[in-house]
């Protein structure tokens, strides 16, 4: 198997990972207008979730996974209740909520490491047999996280396209007084888009954790690099940019690590991210008022 | 409908003491120049700016400082000055949210009862409203705005960046008509001689006072009314 097609495997499945991450954190960022820098810590203190009640409760993964998804569901409604919208109603400067989620995002990972420790951790779960594809190999854990990740993309395209909820959530992006005069009670609009992206990363960092195999309470750290990349590359808010973008960057990423060096994965993220906001910053498919 | 109503941004009254009475089948017009407080009055009496002093009610039931989502409830639809549509959504879309209170087979319905209204609004349905032109756009926002029947419309000039004849058309036949279908119809326009013509009140706002009111014939005969406001439009 040719490297190239080995490691295009992998950023298929980083992509899907990415994706299913992205999404969330653009929902977050159009519909409520906090640019969450802590989802990265949110996502790996629910993958710890997930492995605690898979080790310690005796639970198979993929029914564990359901309590990290709860874990990153209620953890993103109790942030956005008790510390975003606190700030965001002192209408201080936009900087200031982008600095406090960075607090909350160290906050996040080393509580959490001070909890766990620093070691590493993996659950205990198959990966199953192996696919063979046009040249690329897949475990069934693979093909499940990318199963899971296109009916996430499905889910959600279906939930704001033909959803009341839905178009209540772009509305309320769109036009947060317009859709109140409308009757649209955007703060429960928000509150919701709060669990529901939070649940997006629950599940993600859980089915990282999973692909990763072995991880610690940093292990998320930087993934809020990749998470800015493939948002601007999809442009801000709207989520099939966000499909897109995540795809571009979990590949572009996992091929740069074959031929150039894993070690700057980020950086190659970074420079794509800093190419888009310099020379499309409103993303490929975004335009100036997002969706 | 509002008494001493005074209100503004961050504690600081932009308008002071304004009292409006407006009835079912009336047109209320309110005039003045560019920041005597116009629009501020209108956010405050749908909730979207908070009122410092005074009462707001609606068909007898206090309004005053509800949410805007709760006033929209009570059947007060308002279409601001700018920002009137949702621009990503589709002009369908946009109905729909204009119909979010209504369940979902008197959402279909209702569009269908407003597009008899606006019938250039049935070619552009699936078009995105941040495309459509200026006055096709002002349809939608007043579309979006008639999803709910409201019976008191509150319009922040409707006709602005209109062509001439657009405007005459949109106030004589449908907003004058609104009113005479029943609704009670609250409006700030610039075109101060159009709004006399289909106004059965008018209240005339400078530094964020009413400085005169009075039926549409009485103040064409006042002649400081005349002078600052049908004399040539050089004021605007
Ligand atoms: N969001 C705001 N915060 C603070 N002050 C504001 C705000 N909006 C308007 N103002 C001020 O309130 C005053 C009245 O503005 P308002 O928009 O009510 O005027 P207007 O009569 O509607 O004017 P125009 O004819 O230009 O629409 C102005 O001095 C304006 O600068
Ligand atoms: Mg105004």
């Amino acid at each position: 198997m040719s490297v190239f097609l080995s490691s295009l495997g992998f950023g298929i499945i980083s992509a899907a990972v990415l994706a299913i991450a992205t999404v969330g954190f653009t929902m977050q960022f159009a519909v409520t207008n906090v640019l969450n820098l802590a989802y990265g810590s949110v996502m790996i203190n629910s993958a710890f979730v997930t492995y605690f009640l898979n080790i310690h409760g005796h639970l198979n993964a993929w029914v564990a996974l359901i309590g990290g998804v709860a874990t990153g569901s209620v953890a993103s409604y109790l942030l956005n209740r008790f510390i975003y919208t606190p700030f965001q109603r002192r209408n201080l400067a936009p900087i200031t909520i982008v600095i406090v989620a960075l607090g909350v995002d160290l906050c996040g990972t080393f509580g959490l490491q001070a909890i766990v420790g620093g070691s590493y951790f993996s659950y205990r779960q198959s990966l199953g047999r192996e696919w063979h594809f046009l040249g690329m190999y897949f475990s069934t854990l693979q093909l499940t996280i990318i199963a899971i990740a296109l009916g996430v993309m499905l889910a959600v395209a279906w939930l704001l396209r033909y959803t009341r909820l839905g178009k209540a959530m772009r509305a309320t992006s769109a036009n947060p007084n317009l859709a109140r005069n409308s009757g649209v009670r955007t703060q429960w609009v928000i509150s919701t888009t709060w669990l529901i992206s939070g649940a997006l990363a629950g599940l993600a960092g859980t089915v990282f954790a999973m692909n990763t195999g072995v991880f610690e309470a940093t292990s998320a750290q930087l993934y809020i690099v990749l998470l800015l990349a493939a948002m601007f590359l999809g442009g801000p808010g709207e989520p099939y940019g966000a499909m897109l973008g995540a795809a571009t960057i979990g590949i572009a990423t996992e091929l740069s690590a074959a031929f150039i060096n894993p070690q700057y994965k980020m950086v190659i993220a970074f420079l794509i991210l800093l190419g888009m906001l310099t020379f499309r910053p409103y993303g490929l498919f975004g335009s100036e008022r997002t969706a | 409908m509002a008494s001493q109503v005074s209100a503004g941004y961050d504690g600081r009254a932009i308008v002071h003491g304004i009292d409006v009475e407006a009835n079912p089948g009336r047109v209320v017009s309110i005039v003045g120049p560019n920041g005597s407080g116009k629009s501020t009055l209108l956010k405050s009496l749908v909730g979207v700016v908070p009122i410092l002093g005074g009462a707001v009610s609606v068909g007898g039931t206090d309004i005053t400082n509800l949410p805007p989502e709760k006033i929209a409830t009570m059947g007060v639809g308002y279409v601001p000055q700018v920002d009137d549509v949702f621009p990503p959504l589709t002009v369908k879309e946009n109905l729909e949210i204009g119909g979010y209170l209504l369940a979902r087979h008197q959402v279909h319905e209702r569009i269908g009862a407003v597009l008899e209204f606006f019938p250039r609004l049935k070619r552009m349905m699936t078009r995105k409203a941040g495309k459509l032109s200026g006055g096709e756009r002002k349809m939608l926002a007043m579309g979006r705005v008639l999803m709910l029947s409201p019976s008191v419309l509150v319009l922040d000039e409707p006709t602005a960046n209109l062509a001439p004849l657009v405007a005459t058309q949109l106030l004589e036949e449908y907003i004058r008509g609104f009113a005479d279908a029943g609704s009670t119809v609250l409006l700030v326009e610039q075109r101060a001689k159009a709004a006399l013509r289909i106004s059965d009140w008018t209240l005339v706002l400078g530094g964020g006072r009413v400085v005169l009111s009075g039926r549409p014939d009485d103040l064409a005969d006042n002649p400081v009314f005349v002078e600052s406001f049908l004399g040539g439009g050089a004021h605007l």
